[in-house]
């Protein structure tokens, strides 16, 4: 088996490129709640800690006239039980549990960051015994542990809420532990500690910043966790002595007279939630999550081709003309693919990363990612066009008429349900049979995929399994509804080379056995090689070469066909490895990008003035064709994609 | 499963041990002393050492933790420095009021939390939209703020419920959970938002996964999709939130007891608390660790019910 030096997945970024940045306000900024989060707090620090300056009446000016008042121009958010002004009380109160909660953050980090850290660098041993200690600190319930803090040292708020700092770096410590991780896993600061930087300095200068996002977000939310916290403990009584304000007294005292001045419970309560909520909204803001939903699926616009003619070769199960796909008003992913398939053949797609050849897959079964939909063309399926049909109608077809296989088997069987549950299930669905009798049928299934033990393997949960034998088991689910076409996505690329191999001999057996038509995505030449009949070589969301895998492989028209065989590392017995593989110079042009007239002319070394034209393909390997205006020149000069030297060409960067 | 359960419980009774050691240390290694808290201010130097002498206080540290720790496996936690009760009897009856609503809670919590949190990443648009925001703003507010509110709503405005007393469960099982309503209600709008918000992740992430694309080429029904397998693969977050969530409303139901006059650990630990009462501050410690160590235990099984990674491992 062989793999082409491309990347594996095949998937098209559907985001728009980020525009440049300049000097704009940092983005947690940009989102209003970020924004009012901010600006609100900013506001209670200001008059906070400016209160003595401003206030209207003293913290304990009683006024006893006018107790219990409600809002008036000599008093703006009215009076307390004791006639006290509630705006100067509510004010004042507000430097204490700020500052408090700064402390608890300072302390939780000044605590939590260095032992991740120190974790993060040391390994596992010093790791687990630090992350054991954590867990136990997590598990205590803090408020009762403060209080009988309290009940020993008295209410000193700063301690107190100190010793919540202490308690809680437990939290802070296992989030940065995990980020601290990450980053160190990233190559450069292996790189960095190879060049000779001392453990601090990569500290600061790699892990500290990376960390700034997670760390700001969790400094926000340990803020407002503090607030709730000391201003709950000052509801109790354990908080500031009067005359001293405090918010958590403040709300106390509304507490005790709900029944004759409802009002009083306003001020304090909304000023304190709103510094909360504040506090709350900046964390959301900075983390970036929006509370913006899934975007609901919406019926696709399709261009429907106009009176579906059945006539062509009446063998086909399945034909594909015209197909568009593209992000619903973006740009084009997939454009103008035609091929067929026939029962009991294999059509393979080939190309590299990015060529609209999952894209072309998925949209077989309407399973096309969110935002992106069939625009055009059709997918005729037995005289039905799939690109027209409602969800529910293709919900009839998946599974019972095409069925699908993916890329990485581990993770595409549910890791929470056992095999048995989940053949058991699909196969009652579409055979209408009993529990007893499905189970029976799932063991048979799984022997047929070539399972040995099926009953042991029928018991088993997905992690138990090796890779090879996940892929049989999404064989065998694949089977349950006795399709006609089986898409296959790269079904053996997570794989291990001998894996591969009877992967692939399964498939061709399955093939034969029950006339199976089958679409086998894939960027190795020598999977197409080894299964497929006929192949079509994708480049650019089009088809640049189609034909019998036979005369493809042996008689390349297209320069990218070439040049994809020059890059395949197959050597035949015998024969010297060569010292360098070919690679393609460039990469794929992005969706959006693509030229006028060939897409492969920017990287092809045959390409002319003549390339920058639209033309149309020409038929080439009996029914097959070739998208190349040079094909038959190419053909007529016997040129081959030769290798390129080191350093030659277009600056041309060797894909490793 | 068996290795997963040690693991847990070895968690369990250490975080029970690191429970009594803190707040031995905490109340012995402090100045201050339970001799001069008998005593008051009046005591002379010599009557407060003569006290402590006769409460063992002056023993060597270790040979007192040794001690408390004998009592502590036979369920003694000593008497109160204040009445002389014994500690473990009154913190046994009060437990039950201040369980009562932390679990209620909890409970709560879990069902409105996912309905919530579930809806949104299903429904999306404008509905995810206010639920995520709702939730942001609900996590936000003092509980015992909350309570307020529903006093004055509830029971004043609407008089559906009483807004204080509690009514033991076997004088008045309808009582019983009408008394305690309120303050599980209050408890409920910021453990019920957390849930949401953990539940809307999880059930997006669950959404996304690959598994979900098999289930859906093979023409799986979208509610058997959703609420079958998505479900079930965000439960187990939720389940490890909730756990979370417990620790925090047990201590919450301890602030929010006061407002609702209720007669559970929150008053306890008060009196403790202004009293200075020692060996009742361990007790209230001691206790409110262990109900929150088993009840995380508990939905460790429950994780490891949901998950057959942790069950088979």
């Amino acid at each position: 088996m062989s793999v082409l030096p491309l990347d594996v997945a095949d998937e098209v970024a559907t985001e728009p490129a980020q525009p440049s940045r300049r000097r704009r306000p940092p983005g947690f900024l940009q989102r209003p709640g970020g924004l009012l989060g901010a600006v609100w707090l900013v506001l209670v620090v200001i008059a906070s800690f400016t209160a003595p300056l401003w206030r209207p009446y003293g913290v304990a000016t009683q006024d006893l006239a006018h107790r219990l008042a409600l809002p008036s121009a000599a008093h703006l958010l009215g009076t307390d039980p004791l006639g006290r002004d509630l705006l100067s009380r509510l004010a004042t109160a507000g430097a204490e549990p700020l500052l408090a909660s700064a402390v608890t953050v300072l302390v939780a980090f000044g605590i939590g960051l260095p032992l991740a850290l120190i974790a993060a660098e040391r390994g596992p041993r010093v790791e687990r015994v630090l992350s054991r200690t954590t867990e136990v600190f997590l598990a205590l319930p803090l408020i009762i542990i403060l209080l009988a803090v309290i009940g020993v040292i008295g209410s000193r708020t700063y301690v107190v809420m100190a010793v919540l700092g202490v308690l809680i770096s437990a939290a802070v410590y296992r989030i940065m532990l995990g980020v601290a991780q990450s980053v160190r896993q990233r190559l450069y600061v292996d790189a960095a500690r190879v060049n000779g930087l001392g453990s601090l300095r990569v500290n600061l200068v790699h892990v500290l910043p990376s960390m700034a996002t997670v760390a700001a977000v969790q400094a926000a939310q340990l803020f407002g966790i503090g607030l709730l916290i000391n201003a709950g403990l000052s509801f109790l009584g354990f908080g500031p002595a009067e005359p001293q304000p405090s918010w958590g007294l403040m709300i106390q005292d509304a507490s005790a007279h709900v029944y004759d001045d409802p009002w009083l419970m306003v001020p304090s309560g909304l000023v304190l939630s709103l510094t909360v909520v504040a506090a709350n909204e900046l964390v959301d803001a900075i983390a970036g999550r929006t509370t913006k939903g899934r975007v609901r699926t919406r019926t696709r616009p399709v261009a429907r081709v106009a009176a579906v003619d059945r006539g062509g070769r009446a063998s086909a199960a399945l034909e594909v003309r015209g197909l568009t796909v593209a992000v619903d008003g973006g740009p084009t992913l997939v454009s103008g693919v035609s091929f067929r398939v026939q029962p009991g053949r294999v059509l393979g797609l080939v190309g590299e990363s990015g060529c609209g050849k999952t894209m072309t897959a998925r949209s077989l079964l309407g399973l096309l990612p969110e935002g992106v939909s069939v625009a055009g063309g059709a997918i005729l399926w037995q005289g039905r066009d799939l690109a027209g049909l409602s969800e529910r109608e293709l919900n009839a077809v998946r599974g019972r008429e095409i069925a699908m296989i993916s890329q990485e088997p581990m993770v595409a069987l549910d890791p929470m349900f056992s095999i048995a549950y989940q053949l058991v299930r699909p196969l009652r669905r579409f055979r209408s049979i009993g529990r007893g009798e499905a189970r029976r049928v799932a063991a048979e299934l799984l022997s047929q995929v070539g399972i040995v033990d099926p009953e042991r393997v029928l018991r088993s949960y997905p992690h138990q399994l090796s890779g090879g034998m996940a892929q049989r088991v999404a064989i065998a689910l694949a089977l349950t509804g006795r399709p006609k076409l089986l898409v296959a996505d790269e079904p053996t690329t997570a794989l291990d080379v001998t894996v591969q191999a009877e992967i692939l001999s399964l498939l061709r057996g399955l093939v034969q056995e029950i006339d199976l038509a089958v679409v086998i995505v894939s960027h190795d030449l020598g999977v197409v090689a080894d299964i497929c009949d006929d192949v079509a070589v994708m480049y650019a969301g089009e088809v640049v070469e189609s034909g019998t895998a036979a005369a493809v492989l042996d008689d390349a028209a297209h320069p990218y066909t070439m040049a994809l065989l020059r890059a395949n590392p197959h050597v035949a017995e015998g024969h010297a490895v060569p010292v360098r593989l070919a690679s393609i110079a460039g990469t794929v042009p992005a969706p959006g990008s693509w030229p006028a007239g060939c897409r492969f002319a920017g990287r092809c070394r045959f390409a002319s003035d003549a390339c920058r034209v639209p033309f149309v393909p020409l038929p080439a390997h009996g029914g097959g064709s070739v998208l190349c205006i040079r094909a038959e020149d190419l053909a007529r000069e016997n040129a081959t994609w030769e290798r390129e030297r080191a350093g030659a060409e277009v600056g041309a960067e060797v894909r490793a | 499963m068996l290795s997963y359960v040690g693991r847990r419980l070895a968690l369990a009774v250490g975080t029970v041990l690191a429970a009594v050691v803190i707040s031995f240390l905490l109340v012995h290694a402090t100045p201050g002393s339970p001799g001069a808290v008998v005593l008051g201010p009046s005591g002379t130097a010599a009557q407060i050492a003569a006290k402590n002498h006769e409460l063992g206080w002056d023993r060597p540290l270790v040979v007192q933790f040794a001690d408390y720790l004998g009592h502590l496996i036979r369920g003694d936690l000593g008497t109160s420095l204040i009445d002389g009760r014994s500690i473990a009897g009154d913190l046994g009856a009060r437990l039950p009021v201040t369980a009562s609503i932390a679990v209620l809670a909890t409970l709560l919590s879990g069902v409105l939390g996912v309905v919530l949190g579930v809806t949104a990443a299903v429904r999306g648009g404008v509905l995810a939209r206010v639920i995520g925001t709702g939730s942001g703003i609900a996590l936000s507010l003092p509980a015992f703020w909350v309570g307020i509110l529903f006093v004055y709503v509830l029971a004043l405005q609407l008089g559906l419920l009483p807004a204080t007393g509690y009514v033991p469960f076997t004088e008045n099982p309808v009582g019983w959970l009408g008394s305690l309503l309120l303050p599980v209600l209050a408890l409920t709008v910021g453990g019920a938002a957390i849930i949401a918000r953990t539940a809307a992740a999880g059930m997006r992430d669950a959404l996304a996964q690959e598994h979900i694309r098999t289930l859906r080429a093979l023409g799986t029904p979208t509610w058997r999709i959703r609420y079958i397998h998505a479900l079930r693969f965000a439960s187990v977050p939720v389940v490890s939130v909730l756990g979370i969530q417990f620790i925090g409303l047990f201590g919450g139901s301890v602030i929010i007891e006061n407002l609702f006059a209720l007669p559970g650990l929150g008053q306890a630990s008060q009196a403790a608390v202004s009293a200075h009462d020692f060996p009742a501050l361990i007790g209230v410690v001691v206790v409110a660790t262990v109900v929150v160590v088993v009840t995380n235990l508990l939905l460790d099984l429950v994780v490891a019910a949901l998950d057959p990674k942790v069950r088979t491992a």
